[in-house]
């Protein structure tokens, strides 16, 4: 018999069965990675050996690296997760378990513990692994645990009791209060504290009131939101429920998901739909007075959406320019009724709080930033994938023991980028900072929504700069000038130094332009536009002089700096390098050292990267 | 670039698609949406006949049309080849795919193939940074592409769209 909980077999939950179990990380990650042609492969090899099992589809459990994933739950026996699977290992995986009542050694990454059941012997636990081990899950916690898609899963792991609680025990004042208690701040880069915007909302007059899930997640690099809303869609909703009850009774809310994420708002509208039909969402909810609907709304591709009240006015079907403040949106939001907007991680927090308390949220994290962050490490890291962990974990552990260093052990660590294009770059010498709300603000990034791009030296710290100035610079919605024209100059300026025809007095004029942009922009993309630049001026001075004095870029990174040459000691005269120039600017003959003309070259690195030993440059 | 066969649009097909909105005016985005996944993009007619249903000025729905960059007013190719070009995926090489379909299909960014087969779209991030550099086209992503990779793509597309046009 084959069950898919995709379409017709209802799940109690993949944890709790007598049969085995086949978990299959399906994220967007997971698709891109080949889990698709996997699951045929799955369902055909449990046909095959006439196997009663369920198959369940999951989120991203944040081992993105490790995609595909594949866990085999037997029954008694603790989880086992398999790394990197391709069609060859799956055979042996089923071998291992339906043949020999083993698990497949060679393949098998960690087990998950499960109550009731038994380890294996000889392989590590999650959360003994370096990746595991740092992190503490709470928004994440469900995330490649359960199907996203089966509403029962989310019950069977505490799913709905903090709405069942909040809505029978507590008064609208009491969950503000257990919020307020709970240090929580706004987790999509603003740190705003929640507890208070939901109080600022719940005191404005009037009886129409709005929630708003800001998934609208722009940031390059990041993918925080998109993980939870494909990996646990109910939790933000659970969430945006009781933040409706908790302002006084909104009846009708909005989720504002970015058109690029097509799978997330898939899920969403499947879990809304669910919810409604357990009377989670629609009228009465639960038998009290709450009556709730949601609504999805996608993006149509712009960034500046992000911010507050651009997205606003983009729900209200308008060009999404953002408006300045005052009135805030907890006075005058949606259709000019007050309304609380929410990022999708704080939303996916609030049930976990409300359950546990708000001083048990409290517990964790620093001072000044309660609770856990997650954050989508990405570029020259190891473990690239989805981490959470407590506010203030410096960022030293994050990169090298959680994200598991280098990936080229050779290159070593140059700067990790924090926040995106709003965000800036940490040297070496600042991998000590806590990641919290301000110290990393102290160190000239921001902790943002929590992107962090990994950068080793063959980086070019001023191509970065420039990356993220170009990418705000074609959102700028115009609307104010300091962003659109200064972001313009700043632009034009940092394509001239690397293209080698920097001058000096550029880096004053950059300095002196983003303080002018910073102050006088009317919303926070201007505002924060000039932040990556500022803060590789601070840290990396002498690699823009080097741009702008030696023409030279020390990550061989710009083009026009590049001389490609061959190091006559090094090369073995093999050759490889002349077939791949699609230029013919490579010359060797056999014996001989080849030869790059620099006139013709046009620095597509073929033969940088056809050369084995190195010896091209 | 080629001439290319604007989709006939009429004024009931748009009233029709308006109609399955009830708050409408706060819809512009949506039904605008709808249009393009029934035609591809939005023809002009098409913005026009919108503003008349929903009384909006043409120069308003002009301005929500431009606004948005997933809002195309001109045909687009079968299949629409999206590149990250996201900071992670710029990182890790996104601009030599983006290179390399520019010299392989001869079209910028934004173009179509004269057979209207493929149109490149570079994209901000698509969230998979992970898998960088990666693509995604007609809503399937593919992760951890090279310049070669892409090629193959590139040719598995034709294939599947010789193989649609063979007669059954």
């Amino acid at each position: 018999m084959l069950t898919d909980t995709l379409e017709d077999t209802p799940v109690t939950s993949g944890m709790q069965t007598d049969l085995p179990v086949i978990h299959i990380g399906m994220a967007t990650c997971g698709l891109a990675s080949g889990a698709r042609g996997l699951l045929e492969l799955i369902k055909k090899e449990v046909e095959k050996r006439q196997l009663n099992v369920q198959i369940i589809p999951t989120g991203c459990i944040g081992m993105c690296h490790n995609e595909p994933l594949v866990d085999v739950t037997m029954p008694g026996k603790y989880r086992v997760s398999y790394k990197n699977v391709k069609p060859m290992t799956l055979t042996q995986i089923f071998e291992a378990h339906f043949g020999k009542k083993d698990f497949a050694k060679k393949y098998a990454v960690c087990q998950i513990p499960l109550p009731g059941s038994e380890p294996y012997e000889g392989l590590a636990l999650m959360s003994d692994l370096p990746f595991f081990k740092g992190q503490v899950k709470i928004v994440t916690r469900r995330c490649g645990m359960i199907d996203p898609l089966s509403i029962d899963d989310y019950m069977a792991m505490d799913g709905y009791k903090a709405l069942k609680k909040a809505l029978t025990s507590m008064t609208p004042e009491e969950v503000v209060e257990q919020v307020t208690k709970s240090g929580l701040r706004g987790r999509g880069g603003g740190g705003f504290p929640t507890g208070l915007k939901w109080s600022l909302t719940q005191k404005s007059p009037g009886p129409e009131k709005y929630v708003v899930c800001n998934a609208d997640e722009g940031d390059p690099g990041a993918f925080m939101d998109r993980s939870v809303l494909e990996g646990d869609p109910h939790a933000v909703i659970e969430g945006m429920i009781i933040a409706a009850y908790a302002v006084g009774g909104a009846k009708k809310g909005y989720i504002y998901c970015r058109a690029e994420y097509p799978l997330a708002i898939r899920h969403l509208r499947k879990a809304i739909e669910d919810a409604r039909s357990h009377n989670f969402l629609g009228e009465k909810i639960l038998g009290t007075d709450l009556s709730f609907d949601l609504e999805i709304k996608e993006g149509a591709g712009a960034y500046v959406c992000g911010e507050e009240t651009a997205l606003l006015a983009s729900i209200m079907g308008e060009r999404g320019m953002p408006w300045p403040k005052p009135p805030f949106p907890a006075q005058k939001g949606v259709w000019g009724k007050p309304s609380v907007i929410n990022n999708v991680e704080t939303l996916g927090n609030i049930g976990h709080i409300i359950l546990n308390g708000g001083d048990w949220y409290a517990s964790y994290g620093s001072e000044k930033t309660k609770g856990t962050k997650t954050f989508a490490l990405t570029g020259s890291i190891k473990n690239s994938g989805l981490i959470e962990v407590p506010a203030g974990t410096p960022l030293r552990e994050i990169i090298f023991s959680i994200g598991g260093g280098m990936v080229e052990k050779k290159i070593p660590f140059k700067a990790a980028q924090l926040g995106g294009p709003s965000g800036g770059c940490i040297p070496s010498d600042g991998l000590d900072t806590p990641v919290d709300f301000e110290n990393v603000v102290a160190a000239g990034a921001i902790m943002g929504s929590g992107g962090i791009v990994v950068m080793d030296e063959a980086a070019c710290i001023v191509d970065t700069a420039k990356f993220f100035l170009k990418f705000t610079q074609d959102e700028s919605c115009g609307e104010c000038t300091p962003c659109r024209v200064g972001s313009k100059i700043m632009l034009d300026i940092l394509t001239r130094i690397t293209e080698g025809k920097g001058q000096e007095g550029d880096l004053d004029e950059l300095v002196r332009l983003s303080m002018y942009v910073k102050s006088n922009s009317l919303c926070g993309l201007g505002g924060a536009a000039p932040n990556p630049v500022l803060s590789t001026i601070r840290y990396f001075r002498e690699e823009y002089e080097a741009h702008i004095r030696d023409k030279r870029c020390p990550g061989t990174v710009c083009n026009d700096l590049i001389k490609y040459v061959v190091i006559e000691e090094d090369c073995t005269t093999c050759g490889l390098c002349e077939p791949v120039c699609p230029s013919g600017s490579v010359t060797w003959e056999k014996g001989e050292v080849a030869h790059i003309d620099l006139t013709t070259c046009i620095r597509c690195k073929a033969c940088v990267d056809a050369c084995k030993f190195r010896a091209i440059i | 670039m080629a001439d290319v066969k604007h989709a006939e649009v009429t004024y009931e097909d748009i009233e029709e698609i308006c109609e399955e909105f009830s708050n409408r005016e706060g819809a512009v985005v949506q039904i605008l949406q709808k249009v393009q996944e029934k035609y591809g993009y939005v023809p002009a007619d098409a913005l026009e006949f919108v503003g008349e249903v929903l009384e909006i000025p043409k120069s308003k729905m002009y301005g929500v049309l431009t606004f948005y960059s997933q809002f195309y007013q001109e045909p687009r190719g079968k299949f629409v080849l999206k590149v990250c070009v996201g900071t992670a995926c710029h990182v890790r090489g996104a601009g030599l795919l983006v290179d390399k379909i520019k010299e392989e299909l001869h079209i910028e960014p934004g173009e179509n193939t004269e057979d209207m087969l493929f149109t490149l779209e570079p994209v901000a991030c698509l969230g998979s940074c992970a898998l960088a550099p990666m693509a995604m086209v007609q809503g399937t992503a593919y992760g951890k592409l090279s310049a070669d990779k892409m090629v193959s793509l590139i040719r598995q597309f034709e294939e599947e769209a010789e193989k649609e046009e063979e007669p059954v």
